[in-house]
This record gives C-alpha cells, structure tokens and sequence, in this order.
C-alpha cells in the first residue's frame, strides 16, 4: 500500500516540471543548449525558462541540439506528439531513475557546467553530492600496461571511498569498472544511449554489478542507440560529475582527450599517467604532461590536489581524509621485507627481471639456467606475487 | 571349391575379401558358364569399377594366350547384399573363369584365396587394405594368398600364411597349375623398422624458444594436446613439424596399424610404415576429409595421423564445427562413421597440435608491433576454441617472436636424437611405474587416478589449490595441471609428484588473459 502511495507521490510530483521539459526538448524541438540558455538568463530558474518556452516560443530551437541524440531518427513510432508522452510511458512502465535540473539533489558540479543536462535517467543508486567523484578514462585498445594501470589506480581510490567515473566503454574503462564497483567508493558509469539499451554488449555483466554498486547514468532518451555523435557529448557529464580526470593510454585525437579538453574548460584538476614513449597509445597523455596536465604514479599524487577539500569531504566519506591508509611506502615496504624470504636463485632470477618486460628467452640465456627450473622459479615468484607475466611471455616486476 | 561339370553347366567358386572401413569381410566369387548369348554378366552389388572389369578381364585372358569362353557368363559376388567397390577382384574374377572352363586345374582353390586388379596386358597392380585382407584369410584358416607382386613385401611378416607374389595372370597360372603354391611363397621376413629414427628435419633447427622446446617435449612424454599461440612468423609451424622428429620409435605392431589405415586410402602403399604420421590439413577440408566418411568410408586425416601428429596450423581459420568434430574421438581414441546402415570404426589415437595467432592482426600484447584489433575482434577470435575444447589441451604455450640477433646466432640447440632418447626412456619410466593401471599414457588419466597421484602428499595438493587459485582455473585446468606434472616427473624419473613438478607444469598454462 505505501509503496502504491509512494509511487502516487513520486508521479505526481514529477509529473509537472518532467512532463514540461519532456515537452520542450522533444515536442517543440528547442535544443538543450537553447534551454539551459534560458534557464541561465533566468537566473537558474528552471520554471521561468519553462514558462519562457512555453509562452513566448512557438518554433523549433536554433541552437546546437545536445541532448537530442537522434531520437527522432530512431524514434519509429513517429508520435504526433513529437515522443514526450511515449518517453513518459517508458519511465511508468520501466521505472528507471530520473532527475532532472530542477530537483534539489541535481548534483552542483554538474549543474555547474556550461551545458548541465536537463533531464538524467539513472540506475541503481540516486546521483547526488554525497560522494567524492574522480573519473578514469582512457583508449578502448588499451595495451596490458594501461589496462593494469587503470584497475590500480581505480581499486586504491574506490578503497577510501571515492566514487569512480567512466563511460562503461572496453578497454581503460571497464578496467576501472570492474575494480571500483567490488570496493567502497563504487563506480558511475555514464552512457552514450538511451537507459534501455546495453552496449557494448560485452560489459553486460558490469552493467548489472554497477548497478548494484554505483550509479548508470544518462542523459539519452529511451531509444536512442549508441551514435558515434552522442559519446563527446556524454564526455562532458563524465568530467562535470567529477573532481578531478584521470586519463590512463589516449591517442593524439581521442574521446579520451575530448574528455581532458572539457575537464579543463570545466576547471577540473586533469591527471595524466605516462606511458611507453614509442607507443602511438600514450601520445595523448604526454600532451597532456607537456601543457600542464599533473603526472601521476600513484593516488597519492591524485589526492595531493584535494587537500582542501578532504578536510570538508572527509565528514561524509569517512576515511577518505585519512591519507595514512592509502601511503605509498607502507606498499613498497612490504615488497621489501618479502624479498629475503626467497632463496638464492630464486632471488638471483628476481634481481635479474626489471620493471621493464623481459622475454624468457633473454632471461635463459642470460642466467643459463635450465629451461625446466627456470619456468618453475618464475611461476613461483609469480605465485609470490613478485612478478607478472604479460600476455606474451615476458616477465617484469609487479607495479 | 568344386569344379562339375554337369550337363554342360559349369560352375564354379573361389574366395576373395571386400572392405569395411578397416576391417575386411571374405567374399565368395561364384561363376556360372551356360549356353545362351555369350556375354559376361556380373550380379551382387558390384560397384562401377567391378562392372567396368568385364573389359579388363577378357583383355587379360585374351593377352596371356587363354581363351575366353564363348558362353554366357554371371559372375556373383556373394554375399549379395553387400555393395563392394575397387577393382581388387580382376584375378579372382579372371581365375575363376578359366578354372570353370577347365582351362586351368583347380586344385589348391580350396585353401588360397586371391586379391588383384588387372592390366589390359594381364599385369597385376597393386591394392588398397591387403594387412586387413590377409589378417582376415589368416582367421579364416587358410593356406596360400595371392597377392600383387608390388605389394607383398608389405604382407611379408604374416608367418601363418604363405603369401605368393604374383606379377602377371600367366605366372600366377603357372605357379596354380604347379600344384605346390607354396614352393613360389614369398620369404618371411621381418620388416625393418629401424629407418622410423630418422628424419630429414632436426628441433636442433629452431634458435630460442626454451619454453616451447620444453613444453612440446613434456606434450611427447605424456601425449598431451598441446596450443602453440604466436604471432606470425615466430615458428610454431616449424616447431609443429619437427614435433614427430623426438616422438618415440614405433614398435612392429603399431608400424602395422599405421600402415594398414594407410594402406585403405588413394595411393597403395607398397612396404610397410615405419615413420610416424604428420598430418597437416588446410583449414578448407572438408568434414568427411578430417573425421572420415564418404559414400564407401574411408578414414579422415585424424585416423591417418594415427600414432602421429594432427596439425591444425591458423586454427581460427577452421571452422567451429571442424573443431568440435574433434571431441569425441579425442576422447575415445577411435572415430565411428556411420553410413548406409553401417558403422565404420577407424583409429585415431593422435596428439593433436594447434598454433594459432593471438588475435587477428598477430600482435595482440607485443609491445613493438602494436595490435590494431579490438576487444571484440579478439574475443571473436577466440571465441572457436570453445571450453570443451580448451579442456582438452593441457599444455598451451606462447611462442615469442626471435630477436635479430637470434635470427644470425648460429649455436644450435639440442638436437632431436638426444630428446628422443630422453622421452623413450621416461614413456618406459611411465609404463613401469603404471603397472595395472588402464592407461598408456598420463593425458588420459582420469579423476580417479589422479586422486591417487595426489594421494598422502598434503604440501602437493595445497599447491595445486594455490596454483588454481592464482590463476583462477577450473576443476579441469587444475587436472590438466596435474597431468603435465606427472609427465614432468616421469621425465624426471621420480615415482612421485612433486612440488616443484606442479609449479613447472603451471608454467604451461600460460594463456590467462585471451579469450
């Protein structure tokens, strides 16, 4: 019965302002860009803009159509209506969470950029100023090294309660998914389509743990498929949601770096990790470094950034203001007493592999072990956790 | 069997063997002279090649300075139910009528039987399956054989039998008219097998690559299936090929499997072969080409690899379902087609080799030549070797591209004569400590077994749980685990597992991040 009333009261109450910006973007066609115009004139009064459109507006917008994504393309049906009402249906019958830019919890850094979206659809938990957001983003062909980087990175953040952002893309950011959403902090994943469609279809199973642990977030009407288009679009959520960027293996001309530019037209603190200078997959970043952009090695470097912050963030996030947890040394300290538990060829074959990867054809010959003994030695040092093996048989330290 | 002549209907019969897959049937060849239109008629199944003897028969009766009778002729082949095909009954057919026209005397008949096909001249050429066909006459308790000259010498090591060898109708006559067939018997011999430890191609030839060497040698001693993942142009064909080059020599009887499953396809095989099969099929075969059939079935290249090597060279290149083919003879060591209401069982007791490209462009991971696939490309990539499959291979091994300065390092490595010797010694090794057990090799091994194996050893099994935890295998990969390390101490020669055994073998089970 109370759920009956909740439900009521829920509809009811967005019912008015949804159904009027449902209105304005999709039945009269006034772009986003147009809207959030008004919506600044205005003073940030959503009802006045509304009442603008509605009294004074008869045409389509002028201005560059953000958050309309397509949907009349796609949208089959061709409603008289322009599709409002059939979008509405949607939210009654599939019940994804909405928000949109008048409700009170409409987090303040996103309402703070140039084009804040007037509408979010969202799964799992409400979107809010609650947490402390970084964002991971990077190349979808990301090589081992930034795939490791990313879910480093990602796991230590999450560990101290830090909420960590992406686009739900392969590659860096799934890497950053996966990690974030089994700790504290969680992940937001923000998409480049509609709230009822999964893509790419190989993420479905984070998909589903997002959901349970963090946030799916959208401002894509149902219905609207994964247009190239839509995804610089959405990179502006993703580093206005966000403290901070930390972009992990980007090319030259990137959505990564799209996302970089917007972070800092946005005055977000941009990270960049430095990778491999022969690589075509690390330029981005390096440009990054070279205009300014902060080189990390690790979260510490990240939240340096925020010291001022933490002291007032650290009420809500508990440890997050605790930078004794999170200390690099104790880290590196561990390895160090590990070592001497090794015994003598053990350590002579661990000495011998740098952090640079080495085959193990170059390590045989150097050490002229026996091939037998040798395979045997490094799985064991693998066990220890001293070494890694990449996926082509080379062999280098662990982080 | 008996020659009547009764009223001027003269009949007549002689023995001879029909094919099914690998095993072969006794056929009696029944002739019928009788007054009527003279013509040759041939009834009982006969396949278009029988038919088409009609012709070479009469021309060989006629050139070897024999009549051919002017009377009607029907020729059956009983049992009549069964279709046969080939041209191996000529003789018998050619034989047959003179004997029923009294032109040769029939006395040894009861006790031969005969196999040949005619030349227009009364040469005889040689036939496909004769190990089967003789193996059979020897069941059958007879005492002479017939057999094409050129393909005696295969035959040769039957001693219950005597084999004659017969090089043209007109001999074949004269020794038959002889009445003592086994005066002209082949010599008994026993064929050399010695030749199977030589090979044109040395692993020595491959510069680098340890872990591969090593890997395919531990694959050898316990026959496991093994994955060889590179990119293009790292050798993993080459070391492919010269994985037969350290298998171990093949003993008399499966030199004789091999060549009798041999011995059934197009070309005849002449002597007997001593060499292990390497098969190497392009990834257009056909599914009756790789797992046997046809409409008269013959074996597919997985029974002629018997005892040998199954290449599947840019596996992502063959079918899915070629591959999936592949399941149940690997495990049940034999392959049955069924056709035409009736089941063929052949052989395949092969180790199967794949190599393959880790994604589609061949450089997924290598840090110079950077991958231009996607995740989704390399997921589709590997999405052939299905888990069933993947379960089945116990060793998968990355063989890393060679540096320059590896390509003009002329130091040779080990050399195949010295692996081999080590890998016999440890199959012998293997054999002496199974004792009573079902199994011939460690690839085989079953759930129970290898409970035993890791019976009273609690340090071994806390390793084999660690190892599966690291690299989150499942209960398969962990047996598979356990299988390669029991190779590893047979190679060793310890009766026991070991540690240290099962952290080399996890070594290769290198492929944690594909797929």
């Amino acid at each position: 019965m109370s759920l009956k009333l909740q439900a009521i009261g829920r509809s009811r109450h967005m019912d008015r302002l949804l159904k009027d910006i449902l209105h304005i973007l999709y039945d009269k066609k006034i772009g986003t860009a147009e809207l959030i115009k008004q919506y600044r004139r205005t003073g940030d009064d959503i009802e006045a803009a509304i009442h603008y459109f509605k009294t004074y507006r008869r045409g389509p917008g002028t201005l560059k159509q953000l958050a309309f994504g397509g949907f009349e393309k796609y949208n089959k049906k061709k409603d008289k209506d322009g599709g409002s009402a059939r979008i509405l249906e949607y939210v009654k019958k599939h019940r994804p969470g909405i928000m949109h830019i008048g409700n009170k919890d409409y987090p303040t850094d996103l309402l703070n950029i140039f084009i804040p979206p007037p509408i979010l659809y969202y799964r799992g938990k409400r979107p809010g100023d609650k947490c402390f957001n970084i964002a991971i983003v990077g190349s979808r062909r990301c090589s081992h090294y930034g795939r490791e980087v990313a879910a480093y990175l990602s796991k230590n953040l999450s560990q101290i309660g830090i909420t960590i952002v992406s686009g739900l893309a392969l590659g860096i950011d799934a890497a950053a998914h996966r990690e974030a959403v089994k700790e504290k902090g969680g992940s937001m994943a923000v998409l480049g389509n509609g709230p009822d469609i999964i893509y790419p279809p190989e993420n479905r199973d984070l998909h589903g743990k997002i959901e349970e642990n963090g946030t799916i977030i959208t401002e894509f009407a149902p219905g609207i498929p994964p247009l190239k288009t839509n995804f610089p679009i959405r990179n502006r959520i993703i580093s206005g949601l966000c403290k901070g960027v930390i972009i992990i293996e980007a090319g030259e001309r990137s959505g990564a770096m799209i996302t970089g530019e917007l972070a800092l037209k946005q005055d977000r603190e941009v990270f960049a990790v430095p990778g491999n200078i022969f690589s075509p997959g690390s330029r981005g970043c390096h440009r990054l470094i070279k205009s300014g952009a902060k080189l990390i090695e690790n979260i510490d470097d990240v939240l340096d950034e925020f010291k001022h912050l933490f002291q007032y963030k650290s009420r809500i996030t508990g440890e997050a203001g605790d930078r004794n947890n999170f200390s690099g040394q104790k880290r590196h300290k561990s390895i160090i007493t590990a070592v001497p538990k090794l015994d003598p060829l053990q350590s002579k074959v661990f000495e011998s592999i740098g952090s640079r990867p080495r085959s193990f054809d170059d390590i045989r010959i150097d050490l002229g072990l026996e091939t037998a003994r040798l395979v045997k030695i490094l799985l064991s040092l693998e066990i220890k956790h001293l070494i890694m093996e990449d996926p082509v048989n080379n062999y280098c330290r662990h982080e | 069997m008996n020659n009547y002549i009764y009223n001027q209907y003269m009949f007549f019969k002689l023995d001879s063997f029909a094919l099914i897959g690998i095993d072969a049937v006794k056929v009696t060849i029944e002739v019928h002279l009788s007054r009527g239109l003279p013509g040759l008629y041939i009834v009982g199944l006969p396949g278009k090649a029988i038919n088409e003897a009609r012709q070479r028969v009469r021309s060989a009766i006629l050139n070897s300075g024999f009549e051919f009778p002017v009377k009607k002729t029907i020729i059956n082949l009983s049992p009549a139910d069964m279709r046969k095909e080939g041209s191996l009954y000529d003789l018998p057919i050619a034989l047959a009528i003179l004997a029923a026209s009294g032109q040769i005397s029939p006395d040894c008949f009861n006790d031969s039987c005969f196999i040949g096909e005619l030349s227009l001249d009364g040469n005889i050429n040689p036939v496909r399956g004769l190990i089967s066909m003789v193996e059979k006459a020897v069941d059958l308790r007879k005492k002479y054989f017939f057999v094409p000259a050129i393909n005696a010498e295969q035959t040769s090591f039957f001693k219950e039998i005597d084999i004659i060898a017969c090089a043209n109708l007109k001999e074949t006559i004269e020794i038959i008219d002889g009445g003592n067939p086994s005066g002209n018997a082949c010599r008994k011999t026993c064929p050399d097998i010695s030749g199977n430890n030589s090979h044109e191609i040395d692993l020595s030839e491959v510069k680098g690559q340890f872990k591969a060497k090593r890997a395919i040698e531990l694959a050898v001693v316990g026959m496991h299936n093994i994955l060889l993942i590179g990119p293009p142009g790292s050798g993993k064909t080459m070391l492919a090929k010269r994985i037969v080059s350290i298998m171990p020599g093949l003993d008399l009887e499966q030199c004789i499997e091999i060549t009798k499953i041999q011995s059934l396809c197009n070309e005849p095989v002449n002597g007997i072969i001593t060499k292990r099969p390497f098969k190497n099929p392009h990834h257009t075969i056909s599914r009756a080409g790789l797992i046997g059939g046809g409409m008269y079935p013959r074996p597919g290249d997985i029974s002629l690899a018997h005892r040998g090597i199954l290449f599947l060279d840019e596996l992502s290149q063959f079918p899915s379902h070629l591959v999936e083919d592949l399941r149940q003879p690997l495990e049940n060591r034999e392959v049955i087609v069924t056709r035409n209401q009736m089941s063929y069982c052949f052989p395949s007791n092969f180790m199967l080799v794949l190599a393959t490209n880790p994604c589609h462009c061949g450089f997924w991971g290598d840090n110079e030549n950077s991958c231009r696939c996607t995740e989704r490309e390399i997921k589709r990539f590997w999405r052939n070797l299905s888990g069933p499959i993947m379960d089945r291979i116990d060793i998968r091994v990355f063989v890393s591209r060679l540096k320059e300065e590896d390509y003009i390092n002329t130091e040779l490595g080990e050399n195949s004569r010295k692996i081999r010797e080590r890998v016999g010694k440890a199959a012998a090794f293997q054999g002496n400590n199974s004792k009573g057990r079902k199994i011939k090799y460690n690839s085989e091994a079953d759930a129970g077994l290898i409970n035993e194996w890791l019976a009273g050893d609690e340090r071994l099994r806390k390793t084999a749980f660690m190892v599966g935890k690291k690299f989150k295998l499942s209960a398969r990969g962990i047996s598979s685990i356990i299988k390669v390390s029991r190779s590893i101490a047979d190679l060793e020669g310890s009766k026991n597992i070991k540690e240290e055994h099962v952290l080399e073998a996890a070594g290769y089970r290198a492929i944690k991040a594909y797929g």
